[in-house]
């Protein structure tokens, strides 16, 4: 690899990394800017949703309540025309009508009045007229709601009826109800808000009929009396004036450092009011706890990412390596192919001349750095390749060429061999080549003494060996090719052609 | 049955006694030895130190007890029938009735049907008592309760149902004459004491002198007019106290509303009035207000209103019975009366309930207790 390849890759896993490290910090930089723009957005919406909110639940609440108080008087109504259908001629008689009908629409405590406020139930006849409130009007002309609290018996919820057609055993009955324990309704209420909200029933004063805790700070307390220590008086008075009216509102204190927010909304029919309330730091809490999930999921999709994103770029890489590495081998390769062709004699498949100069140049500093030992140098020339040129054509010529490198070839094939001339090559033998080196050109003068006979290819070789006193390759190469010109005589006078005897 | 038994009773107190001791007994003593075979008779007063300092909570809150258990008694039917009679329609009354309703729907869990009638007339009246239990002893009773509306009327009406074999006895405020064959009563047996220890209280307060007016319900009623002898045998007690008039309201606020602007119109220097029933504390107290008069108000009972006066300190004490537990004690009792029982070792004659004497500032507490109210 070369000095400018390792820059080139120093530079790319650089950039890489780099790179890497910036799409991070970038994506990093834009989820937490994301989180601390939710979280104040979040802060900003809390108070306006808070309200919101709330109504919502108190209103949700309300409408259970008033659906029981029209199913209850549905019922009211179906009981009483019940009880009118049956034969009833004595007490006994209607007490276990009654017990009938209660246990049939579950009513709670039903009972009827007749006109003398005597009230009869399943179990008891008495006379009531001290004791509930919608008798104390002689007449009842039209549905009555009431809260009733008596002696310490629990709250309830009174509704009674007019049941003016209503006669048995001839005497007229003017009224029915029921009465339903407030703790009953109140387990109705408490649908599943995750114990977010505190609420409670409150009379127009502002008292709990509920006995349910609105928050630490109000508890049970009358809501007025609780608050108007935490709140502005103009604020208080008017959310008490609004409360005694029958409207809806809210109202936001802080109490024991935390900011609380409560809603009302009339229950209608009853003089009643719904109130929920909520700590603000329960929608934070609950918001807050909302984004750190969603963070926390950002924050896993983020590492999730990254890693992708590392995995990638780290098999991106080694793909670029791979590649890159293909390539300069593939670089490689044509650069030697290149090389091969500029040091092939294209004619003969041997090296040329170019090539035998960059052998030359590498056993000179071998041989001046002292590591060789054995080396030889045989030096050929073809005889008679202008005779042939001139009289059978260069194709004749060419043959002749060939001929003899594969005649050279055949004898000298421990060797690299070398065309660096029309008709001259070299052959550099080394290790076995070298050690039959004497032996090969023998043989291959015989052969060549034969093809003078048979006036086939006849080529001059000399050889020589490295001496110790050789300091370059042309010195070896000059008593070769001094060996050859006088072979090339001896050639001339046992019958070989040359330029000069033809 | 409860018993306050504290210890916490001071010499300081005025007459803050356990006195053991019969109703409608013309004499105090009498009837103190009729009953101490009960160990559950109690009555109790303290001072308003005492009230608001040592009593505290606890002291209050056990003034009507709400925590009641039928006892192991079997009752040998599954089926009985009662009818009670009270004086009048009174809230007083309705407080009895929840008392009993608990008791009815306890005996109901254990797969026992009580049924009763609990009836009383607009107006309180001796002779519509009388007629309501001879109709109702003509009625499948198991058996007949009635709380007298005037012991010289009605005790000898029950002396004759209970020759003809009816089963009667007696209940609430108000017990028949000492002598009269009815079986058992439950109730206030200290109706002279509570009017005695209210006037102590009153005298006290006002340093045993001074003028004052007693406020009766109805006439003949025992427990009206023991406590408005009790108040007067104590007034009697200090040469410096004087009773200016003592009027009957027939149990009516708005009655004993108008006898005390009466008295006040002649005793503008009125220093206290002495309340023996649920109304007379009430008309008096609005009376006061009106007149913005500094007479000191003792009373009876548990009225809303009256507790409110309490509170705002119109009204210096209120003695509170405890009528949750006459109810409940009442059903019980009847249902061994209907299995035959006599007093004796299954329930006593005479089955007392405590009457709690409360102060301002037990008004609060009272107040969240009976009507669940935080003044």
């Amino acid at each position: 690899m070369t000095k400018k390849d390792r820059i080139t890759r120093k530079t790319f896993v650089l950039t890489a990394v780099i790179g890497s490290l910036l799409l991070i910090f970038m994506v990093s930089a834009n989820t937490i800017w994301s989180s601390r723009q939710t979280n104040v957005a979040t802060d900003e919406a809390v108070s306006e949703v808070s309200s919101f909110y709330l109504e919502a639940m108190a209103d949700r609440r309300a409408k259970t309540i008033t659906n029981l108080i029209n199913n209850n008087f549905d019922q009211m109504d179906k009981a009483v025309q019940f009880i009118d259908d049956e034969d009833i001629y004595t007490k006994e008689e209607l007490q276990a009508a009654i017990g009938k009908v209660k246990s049939l629409l579950s009513l709670d405590r039903f009972a009827l009045v007749d006109d003398d406020d005597i009230v009869y139930t399943q179990y008891t006849t008495y006379t009531g007229g001290s004791r509930h409130a919608f008798l104390l009007n002689e007449k009842m002309d039209e549905k009555s709601i009431s809260t009733v609290y008596l002696y310490g018996s629990s709250k309830q919820l009174c509704l009674a009826a007019p049941t003016s057609d209503l006669s048995i055993r001839r005497k007229k009955f003017k009224a029915s109800f029921v009465q339903i324990d407030i703790r009953e309704i109140v387990d109705l209420l408490a649908f599943d808000d995750q114990g977010r909200t505190y609420f409670g029933l409150y009379s127009r004063n502002g008292k709990n009929l509920s006995d349910t805790e609105l928050g630490p700070f109000i508890g049970k307390q009358n809501l007025f009396e609780a608050t108007k220590s935490v709140i502005r008086e103009a604020d208080w008075k008017k959310c008490q004036d609004s409360f005694e009216k029958g409207e809806e509102g809210s109202l936001a204190f802080t109490a024991l450092g935390v900011e609380e927010t409560l809603c009302y909304v009339p229950i209608e029919d009853t003089d009643w009011e719904m109130v929920v309330l909520i700590s603000e730091s329960v929608i934070h809490d609950r918001i807050r706890n909302i984004s750190e999930k969603n963070l926390a999921a950002s924050k896993h999709q983020i590492i999730f990412t990254l890693v992708l994103v590392l995995l990638f770029s780290a098999v991106l890489l080694i793909e670029l390596m791979i590649m890159s590495r293909k390539n300069l081998e593939a670089e490689k390769e044509t650069s030697k192919l290149f090389r091969n062709m500029a040091n092939t004699d294209s004619m003969t498949g041997v090296r040329n001349k170019h090539a035998y100069s960059e052998n030359e140049a590498y056993l000179n500093q071998k041989i001046m750095d002292n590591e060789i030992e054995k080396l030889g140098i045989v030096v050929c020339d073809i005889n008679g390749l202008k005779y042939v040129n001139d009289t059978q054509g260069h194709a004749a010529g060419d043959k002749l060429i060939k001929d003899a490198s594969n005649l050279i070839c055949e004898y000298y094939n421990h060797g690299s061999v070398f065309r660096i001339g029309g008709d001259e090559f070299v052959v550099i033998l080394q290790d076995k080549g070298y050690d039959t080196m004497i032996d090969v050109a023998r043989e291959l003068n015989r052969k060549i003494e034969d093809n003078i006979k048979t006036n086939s290819v006849v080529v001059a070789i000399g050889y020589s060996e490295l001496t110790d006193g050789d300091n370059t390759l042309r010195e070896v190469f000059e008593r070769a090719d001094q060996m050859m010109y006088e072979r090339k005589k001896e050639l001339k006078e046992i019958g070989a052609k040359t330029r000069l005897n033809n | 049955m409860k018993c306050l038994n504290r210890g916490r009773l001071s010499a300081a107190v005025l007459a803050a006694v356990f006195t053991l001791t019969a109703c409608s007994s013309s004499s105090p003593s009498s009837g103190k030895d009729e009953i101490q075979d009960s160990p559950d008779t109690a009555v109790e007063t303290v001072s308003e130190e005492q009230s608001s300092s040592g009593g505290g909570d606890d002291y209050v809150s056990s003034a009507v007890d709400f925590d009641h258990e039928l006892d192991g008694y079997m009752p040998l039917k599954d089926n009985y029938n009662f009818y009670f009679t009270y004086k009048i329609v009174h809230p007083w009354w309705d407080a009895v009735a929840l008392g009993m309703e608990e008791a009815q729907r306890q005996y109901l869990d254990r797969g026992i049907k009580i049924t009763y009638e609990y009836m009383a007339p607009k107006e309180a009246s001796a002779e519509d008592q009388t007629e309501r239990l001879h109709k109702a002893e003509e009625g499948k009773y198991d058996v007949i309760g009635v709380d007298v509306a005037d012991e010289d009327i009605i005790s000898p009406v029950l002396d004759e149902m209970v020759e003809n074999g009816t089963k009667v006895m007696t209940f609430s405020s108000s017990d028949a004459k000492e002598g009269c064959k009815r079986i058992a009563y439950v109730g206030n047996t200290h109706n002279y004491e509570d009017g005695a220890d209210l006037t102590e209280a009153l005298c006290e307060k006002l340093g045993y002198k001074g003028k004052v007016a007693i406020l009766v319900g109805s006439v003949g009623a025992p427990c009206h007019e023991d406590r408005a002898r009790g108040a007067k045998d104590t007034i009697a007690k200090y040469p410096d106290m004087e009773i200016v008039a003592t009027e009957y309201d027939n149990d009516s606020i708005d009655l004993a509303y108008n006898l005390t602007m009466k008295i006040l119109v002649g005793n503008p220097d009125l220093d206290g009035i002495i309340c023996c029933n649920m109304s007379n504390p009430v008309g008096a107290a609005r009376a006061i207000t009106e007149v913005k008069s500094d007479a000191v108000i003792v009373g009876m009972d548990h009225d809303y209103e009256a507790l409110r006066y309490l509170h705002d300190g119109v009204i210096y004490c209120l003695g509170v019975q405890d009528c949750y537990s006459i109810g409940f004690d009442t059903i019980q009792i009847a249902v061994k009366i209907a299995d035959g029982n006599q007093p004796g070792e299954l329930f006593p004659e005479k089955t007392d309930e405590t009457t709690t004497v409360i102060y301002q500032k037990d008004a609060a507490i009272m107040l969240e207790l009976l009507y669940g109210e935080t003044p």
